[in-house]
């Protein structure tokens, strides 16, 4: 029984089933330990087989491998069929992470599932405005083919990305969009803007300022996406957000759905109508004592280890980010889904730590 | 913001008033002088005042780490005896004696550099000011260029300064210009007759590029911390002291510990040196954890990778780790900044590798932790200060303020000061 595809076979909510998580990460578990020497090795150093797994509790002693491992070394369990870079910061270094064939069926599924919760899956063509890359042979980010992705959700009737590509270097055409935002207000077809959440910020704040104002189509829609940084750097801006885009564009807080995901764990999450993430039925989250990594009950802030099976071709079981998060009960949200939400809040922002030993600044920026 | 002769002004003004700064520059150089006892009049209300606690909530809310820490130093270095004795040492009399027979004597008397340009990091709280603070002391015009990440304290302190004493409005000009803005940053450059500069290396060359010859350069770069342990006069005693000061200053500081060395060959005696140290620093860092759940978190990402790392790469490192810390045996003999956060290296160096191995790192020493034997102190304190170590303490006190201490082998005020020499 393959029980990892049995999981990406379930809905996202409602049919959360700790049984079939617990045996798709067994399933998971064995193969890293058979095939990545790597992986064996360390969870031979922490003690953990797989009979050590009888309970969902349990995964919380599955080897926690940081993203920062991941972007300081090169491990895979198989070669995959594809691999994906994750969007680096200036001056970080990035992951580079190997996907087998049916960890990208099974990602596949689980998005088109996610979209649907909020409607983003439709047969009504609409426009796309993509503030981000046009995907080429020479970027590899991760996040630019996610944004590609996310337009094949209804027909595009056009793609146009902000991020034009001029003397060997991505810069943002923001003119060139407002323009083009003013004809599409006249457009019978909704629009649907993606990419990174700063430059629709700043799209719409300098449309403010020049007294721009449109109405766009009726189910037109700000999909913000990125990596889970672009998200922190927006969270306290995110009521300003809404009501700069109901002003401008004549799009209402309903109709901005936000998602994200990383390379090192690629389940993607999408907001409820709270605009809370809940986790869907593929991972788990696990939030860590910063001190000892033990876990951390609901409404405690700690390192966040992001737990699922989907990915076989490398050991991305359990990860843990650079971020600090706390977990909510469903119950605390009004939306109706009962599985537990994340929240983010903050980033382990290495520029915030003051140091005046020579080179440290330098290394702490690498994270 | 802009704080220019003791008004405040938005940003966006800030080249309008760099084009006038010229002329106000000429006009307080020609016509004003001040005194240091004026300075250390305002400096020292000042002082009293953060220390009484009449800035607490300020220092709160912009999460200033350690603000009783901040407070002590304030109480220390910012009292009217302290800045005098400070001003006394700096700033030595230039009287000379009587010259040979048969040569002339010409008279000295000290003045300030005239205009100096702070270029202040935003990695200590409060640093700006106190940059600023030692270019008043020694009588000169000051502008100065806040940091990108200053949050408001360098602002409200320097504002607070002139407000009681108003006299020191015509040589305060603050600047929130970013780096990026060249322009703005070579006119400031042009107009100044030293610029102080803080920082590492990458700001410091950006300076250097940015300077006109013959303007006087006064670099305060960033450094590297040891501990030498060649015997002890009272073992637990001073390896505690010394966990003590790695847990406190998390090894972030140009003074902290970053790598502790044994006079030895042996790297069986590291392994020994780390079982007995390691339960020592372990109780230390308990005492000192972090308020900031950032910076913990991040120490324990780093430790985390790099035991996997360990773990994957087959040649264990020689790690020692205790709860929140740990220690790190290296085969080499140089000196190498940690990964910080209380993961310290240890490494071997015999004392006459000492000169050798410590030249390589030339430009960035600084402070030398000393343990040794007391007989043993003289030799050891010789070889140091041969290699270019600016600082040697005992070890527990690498990082604590010294009253009358130079910065990193010199005195500030004597740098931002002239001799001018007039025939009698």
């Amino acid at each position: 029984m393959n029980y990892i595809n049995r999981l990406f076979s379930l809905r996202p909510y409602g049919d959360r089933s700790d049984e079939i998580f617990l045996r798709a990460v067994r399933e998971n578990f064995s193969y890293q330990l058979e095939n990545c020497g790597e992986y064996r090795s360390i969870a031979e150093y922490f003690g953990i087989g797989v009979h050590d797994l009888r309970n969902i509790r349990d995964i919380s002693k599955l080897p926690i491998l940081p993203t920062l491992f991941f972007k300081r070394n090169k491990i895979s369990s198989s070669k995959g069929i594809y691999t994906a870079t994750s969007f680096g910061t200036s001056g970080g270094n990035k992951s580079e992470i190997n996907f087998d064939a049916e960890a990208l069926a099974n990602a596949l599924k689980m998005s088109v599932k996610i979209a649907a919760l909020r409607g983003l899956i439709s047969p009504v063509p609409c426009h796309y405005i993509i503030m981000g890359y046009k995907p080429s042979i020479s970027n590899h980010a991760a996040v630019t083919k996610t944004a590609f992705g996310a337009t094949l959700f209804t027909p595009a009737l056009s793609r146009n990305y902000i991020l034009k590509y001029k003397n060997n270097k991505y810069e943002p055409d923001f003119d060139g969009i407002i323009s083009l935002v003013q004809r599409l207000g006249r457009s019978a077809f909704p629009v649907r803007f993606m990419g990174f959440p700063s430059y629709t910020y700043f799209l719409m704040k300098l449309m403010d300022e020049r007294g721009i104002r449109v109405k766009l189509p009726e189910n037109s829609k700000i999909m913000l996406g990125g990596g889970w940084k672009q998200f922190y750097a927006e969270q306290t801006d995110k009521q300003s957000f809404y009501s700069l885009s109901k002003k401008v564009l004549g799009i209402d807080d309903k109709n901005i759905i936000e998602f994200f995901g990383a390379v090192e764990h690629p389940v993607l999450y999408c907001d409820c109508p709270e605009h809370h993430f809940h986790i869907p039925a593929y991972s788990r989250v696990i939030i860590r004592d910063v001190d000892t990594l033990k876990p951390l009950p609901f409404g405690k802030v700690g390192l966040v280890d992001l737990i699922t099976p989907l990915v076989k071709a490398t050991p991305l079981l359990s990860v843990m980010t650079d971020d600090l998060g706390v977990m909510h009960s469903g119950k605390e949200c009004k939306c109706g889904i009962s599985s537990p939400y994340l929240e983010i809040i903050g980033r382990i922002a290495p520029s915030d730590i003051k140091t005046c030993a020579a080179g440290a600044a330098q290394l702490l920026e690498k994270l | 913001m802009i704080l220019y002769a003791g008004k405040i002004y938005e940003s966006s003004l800030q080249d309008a008033l760099l084009d006038r700064l010229s002329d106000d520059l000429d006009r307080v150089l020609s016509m004003k002088t001040l005194s240091s006892q004026t300075v250390i009049s305002a400096v020292s209300k000042l002082g009293e005042e953060i220390v009484s606690g009449k800035y607490d909530k300020e220092l709160d809310e912009i999460k200033i780490e350690q603000p009783e820490r901040i407070k002590l130093l304030c109480a220390k270095m910012l009292v009217r005896e302290n800045l005098e004795y400070k001003l006394n040492i700096e700033l030595k009399s230039t009287e000379t004696p009587e010259p040979p027979e048969g040569l002339s004597k010409i008279s000295s008397k000290r003045m300030p550099l005239g205009v100096i340009f702070h270029i202040a990091a935003g990695n200590m709280d409060g640093l700006p000011a106190f940059s600023l603070a030692e270019g008043l002391l020694s009588g000169n015009v000051n502008i100065l260029k806040l940091p990108s990440t200053d949050n408001g304290l360098s602002l409200k302190i320097i504002s607070r300064l002139i407000e009681i004493e108003p006299e020191l409005s015509d040589f305060i000009y603050v600047f929130d210009t970013p780096s990026s803005d060249i322009r703005a940053m070579q006119k400031m450059a042009q107009l100044a007759d030293g610029i102080s500069v803080w920082g590492g290396n990458a700001a410091i060359s950006a300076v250097r590029t940015l300077a006109p010859t013959g303007v006087k350069l006064i670099e305060w770069g960033q450094k590297l911390g040891f501990c030498y342990i060649s015997g002890y006069s009272d073992k637990t005693g001073e390896l505690s002291a010394l966990a003590e000061h790695i847990a406190k200053t998390r090894q972030l500081l140009c003074s902290s510990c970053q790598t502790i060395f044994l006079d030895t060959e042996d790297e069986n005696e590291l392994k020994s040196f780390c079982k007995e140290f390691l339960p020592l620093l372990e109780k230390a860092v308990e005492r000192h954890k972090s308020p900031i759940l950032g910076e913990r978190a991040y120490g324990s990402l780093i430790s985390c990778t790099e035991l996997l790392e360990d773990i994957i790469g087959n040649k264990a490192r020689s790690e020692f780790r205790g709860k929140g810390c740990r220690l790190i045996i290296r085969s080499d003999s140089e000196l190498e900044l940690s990964p910080m956060m209380c993961g310290v290296l240890v490494k071997r160096l015999p004392k006459d590798k000492i000169l050798k191995e410590l030249r390589k790192s030339k430009g960035y020493l600084q402070t030398a932790g000393l343990i040794c034997s007391p007989e043993k102190r003289n030799e050891l304190c010789d070889i140091l200060s041969r290699c270019g170590v600016t600082r040697i303490t005992s070890a527990g006190n690498m990082s604590e303020y010294f009253s009358g201490e130079a910065h990193d082998g010199e005195y500030p005020m004597s740098r931002y000061t002239r001799i001018v020499n007039i025939e009698d």
